[in-house]
């Protein structure tokens, strides 16, 4: 049945008053993505209001765009429709925080920066720091499962968050997981919701694991002859008994970014715990990096405000290759063979953000599906996180999935939203 | 339900000589797990040896309709291996090996009955370990651990089964042979690995694991300390944790459960005592010394009577022995117990100490108290008589207040052994009816027939049986239609 805009509005407009609904020109150019601008723009204030606005989506037959502070928008395909472009940063309240047992549960548009300051007064930490990371929602981390450097140790969104409140397709109000640290009561509905990009339901709420701050922390730069180096001396790192927080590996155009010693490649390390035991692992690490032939310099206490600035992507495209820790090597071979690239990211998982300055899509296309045929027979993958639309659309940014767990993907996805009212084409497959 | 000559003849050309068990006797051993108050036997207990013949069992059982319910070593306790319905049972205890250990990247792929511990022997000598580790590691199977999500002692610094899980081949409910995830972080699309883990046969059958394998530490200390307050031990056990220290462990003993172990076999802890804390750090050795005098200081300042340090191997094994113990050595305070595994946000664990005595007293029972303090994940065990039917209502309706109380306080009805049949019913106490209708849904997507492990996990709705209608929004008459 077709659908009268003017009534729509109107509906909006009855659900989260006037001025949280826009349909002018200026914001819905400004909302615009991939060259499609959605109708209406609107900025909900409350949970409830999310729910009543995918009711009517629902029912109205409208595609919705979730949007946190928006870094992530040119991640996977350009959408297939857009009619509602859903601003989620004014649902940005802590709802209860637990210091005495290290949780917190906040709305999913309160950023990693808003959080992050609450809990220095109680020194505490939410160990999530990919690029950009104070500027960003914690609900928009969760839906692209954004990490940084802190996840050799801390893990990312998905080994953080307990508890999601979401709202589905059709504007049902759900809730997955626990509030408590420790819980196996019913499925993991958190773990499917985390990097979902909202294609299973719009994150409102999250109750997140904290960790303590640690009394001590100090940085080490380990600069190498050659990326096998360096990754020769990760995997020393992995297999001794040092714990460390942070393990990323470097090639020299990163390092040059960061604004350090150049060489050809480099790993960076932080160790955080009581100050006589960073003192001595920082000693224990210097062994390892001589039996490389390299050795351990302090890194500044402002290498990783360096380190996120250079890495958070400039105008170029901004690839994520997947790779094991023993073949980060020749992964950061195969890159680079293909012309200049910004390669850093964590040694410890093979996790390596790109930063090629190409926007051209057939020079791009060519990059991504040479190092996917390269990390294909280990499960390796490549993901196109952040390209201009032409890129996107010449090369598949997220890259083929084996059919079987294919399959199962685009179940979920029938079963959860079968009209297709959120985010439609940009998830996996065009999903 | 019996099954047709036919069926039995399938299942033999499928499983071989000797892979299919049939007779009532050696079906019988196959009733029930650590949980003995779901009994069901299945008509018949399939032992694949390959994934292959998984594949196919799992075709037939959804050709003939036919229930599958998988089984590891049967150590469960939440009645997750009892065939109440019958059917097939399919048990994975003869898929052991150990497909392939790469430590340059920390993980191994293994069979789903490879035994817990088996997996930390073979890389122990090489400086690794599996780290989940549920208290039946010795005997408990990976596929199982994987089943349940099991946790166990050091998952307050480790995490649990989930958080060491990089991959699985499950075979699912249509009998598709699936690969998820795997050695390799950062699968695009959704973690459907995540999904399965916990997931307790229910989306399928799990042939392969691959898991993250973790280093060990530099140096262990463990302390332990004896209080005459429970208050005071939660006192001490969260002023280490805001200290900042992440124990290994924490676990804590209530004076019943002291006295039991006392009476036994002797770990020694103090007579008066009405709480012991187990404290295990691990890590840099420097770490482990300075946090060590710190979390003993939190303990004499909260008033202590004693506080020990292992010195070495024995002494350590020595104060964990009374702990390891508990179990068994309620025996001696009564012929049978309900072992209850809820969880409490930790700061309310003086309230729920104080809530579990008033509840004993309202049933008449006693109540011996062991948990990981640590994540405020409680196990009381609720003593009763077997030879006194109105002792176990009693039991049982201690029990299900219990779970009340901990739910009231923000906490959940399982925190590691699971929901199986046994809290199937409890999960209505946490979660709304839209909840649990996604839960059947995302069910329906790996078993869209539900052959697999019927009546485990979720329960079923008293007016709607399955789904739990959840409640859309209201819009507002005519706007746009």
């Amino acid at each position: 049945m077709p659908v009268a805009a003017r009534s729509i509005v109107s509906a909006l407009r009855g659900m989260l008053g006037g001025e949280r609904v826009r349909d002018d020109e200026a914001a819905r150019a400004a909302a615009a993505l991939d060259g499609l601008a959605p109708r209406w723009v609107v900025r909900p204030a409350a949970l409830a209001q999310v729910r009543d606005v995918l009711g009517l989506a629902h029912d109205a037959g409208l595609a919705v765009i979730p949007r946190g502070s928006g870094s992530s928008l040119e991640l996977g395909h350009p959408p297939a429709r857009m009619d509602v472009l859903l601003d989620l940063s004014g649902l940005d309240r802590i709802v209860e925080y637990n210091p005495d047992d290290l949780t917190i549960t906040v709305e999913a548009g309160a950023t990693v920066g808003a959080l992050t300051a609450r809990l220095a007064a109680r020194r505490q930490i939410l160990p999530l720091d990919p690029p950009g990371a104070l500027t960003r929602t914690l609900g928009g981390v969760a839906a692209t499962n954004a990490s940084g450097p802190l996840r050799a140790r801390y893990g990312t969104m998905r080994d953080l968050v307990l508890g999601v409140r979401f709202v589905q397709a059709d504007g049902v109000l759900t809730w997955g997981g626990a509030r408590v640290v420790k819980s196996v009561s019913g499925y993991d509905v958190p773990k499917l919701m985390v990097g979902s990009l909202g294609t299973l339901g719009v994150l409102g709420e999250l109750t997140l694991r904290l960790y303590p701050l640690p009394d001590a922390e100090a940085t080490w730069l380990v600069s190498c002859r050659d990326a096998a180096a360096a990754q020769e001396l990760v995997l020393r790192i992995l297999d001794s008994t040092i714990q460390p927080g942070r393990v990323e590996l470097l090639n020299g155009a990163a390092l040059a970014a960061c604004g350090a010693v150049e060489s050809a490649a480099a790993v960076a390390v932080s160790i955080a715990t009581v100050e006589a035991a960073v003192r001595a692992q920082g000693e224990a690490l210097d062994a390892l990096a001589r039996a490389v032939g390299a050795a351990a310099r302090p890194g500044g206490e402002d290498f990783w405000t360096r380190y996120g600035a250079a890495t958070e992507g400039g105008r170029g495209t901004t690839l994520l290759v997947a790779t094991l820790a023993s073949k980060l090597a020749e992964t950061v071979a195969e890159i680079e063979r293909s012309g200049p690239a910004m390669i850093a990211g964590c040694g410890a998982l093979g996790s390596l953000r790109v930063s090629l300055p190409s926007r051209d899509p057939a020079h791009v296309k060519a990059v991504v599906e040479r190092l996917r045929a390269r990390l294909a027979p280990d499960g390796g993958s490549v993901v196109v996180q952040r390209a201009p639309r032409d890129v996107r659309v010449a090369v598949d940014p997220w890259g083929p999935i084996a059919p079987g767990a294919f399959a199962l993907m685009q179940a979920l996805r029938d079963e959860f939203d079968p009209a297709r009212v959120l985010n439609p084409g940009r998830f996996v497959g065009g999903l | 339900m019996l099954l047709s000559p036919g069926v039995v003849g399938e299942l033999q050309r499928i499983l071989g000589a000797g892979g299919l068990i049939l007779s009532p006797e050696g079906r019988l051993v196959y009733e029930c797990d650590m949980h003995t108050f779901y009994k069901g036997a299945p008509d018949a207990v399939a032992l694949p040896e390959r994934a292959e013949q998984v594949v196919e069992i799992v075709r037939l059982c959804r050709r003939e309709r036919l229930p599958i319910v998988p089984r590891g070593s049967g150590t469960g306790l939440i009645g997750g291996v009892a065939a109440p319905s019958g059917g097939v049972m399919v048990g994975l205890n003869r898929m052991t090996r150990v497909l392939d250990v790469d430590l340059p990247n920390r993980c191994a792929t293994v069979q789903p009955g490879l035994i817990n511990l088996w997996l930390t022997k073979a890389v122990q000598d090489r400086g690794w370990f599996f780290a989940p580790d549920p208290s039946s590691q010795m005997v408990s199977s990976i596929g199982g651990n994987v089943s349940t999500n099991a946790g166990g002692p050091h998952c307050l610094k480790y995490g649990i089964t989930t958080n060491h899980v990089l991959g699985l081949e499950v075979v699912t409910g249509t009998g598709e042979l699936v690969r998820l995830g795997g050695k390799v972080a950062d699968r695009p699309g959704y973690d459907l690995t995540g999904a399965t883990v916990g997931s307790e046969g229910t989306f399928g059958l799990v042939t392969a694991v691959t898991v993250r394998l973790t280093h060990a530490a530099q140096a262990v200390k463990t302390i332990l300390a004896s209080f005459t307050a429970i208050e005071d031990a939660s006192e001490a056990v969260s002023a280490i944790i805001a200290s900042g220290i992440i124990p290994a462990a924490l676990e804590m003993l209530d004076e019943l459960m002291i006295r039991a172990i006392n009476e036994g076999t002797g770990a020694g802890y103090p007579k008066d005592a009405a709480a012991v804390l187990l404290i295990e750090l691990d890590g840099p050795a420097a770490e482990v010394d300075a946090q060590g005098e710190r979390a003993a200081l939190f303990c004499w300042e909260r008033g202590a009577l004693e506080v020990r340090v292992a010195r070495d191997d024995a002494e350590r094994a020595l104060l964990w022995k009374g702990r390891k113990e508990a179990a068994g050595a309620v025996g001696r305070l009564a012929p049978a117990y309900l072992l209850q595994d809820a969880v409490v946000p930790r700061s309310k664990l003086p309230a729920i100490m104080r809530e579990l005595v008033l509840i004993g007293a309202r049933h008449r029972v006693q109540i011996a108290n062991v948990f990981h303090a640590g994540d405020g994940n409680l196990h009381p065990l609720i003593l009763y008589d077997d030879r006194n039917p109105d002792e176990l209502e009693r039991a049982k309706a201690a029990n299900e207040e219990l779970l009340r109380a901990c739910i009231a306080m923000g906490g959940t009805v399982t925190g590691e052994h699971g929901v199986g049949l046994d809290k199937a019913k409890n999960l209505p106490l946490q979660y709304a009816d839209a909840d649990l209708n996604f839960m059947f849904r995302l069910r329906r997507v790996f078993d869209p027939d539900g052959i697999m492990n019927p009546g485990k996990l979720l329960p079923t709705h008293p007016a709607c049986g399955e789904g739990f209608r959840p409640e859309r929004p209201r819009l507002p008459e005519g706007a746009w239609i």
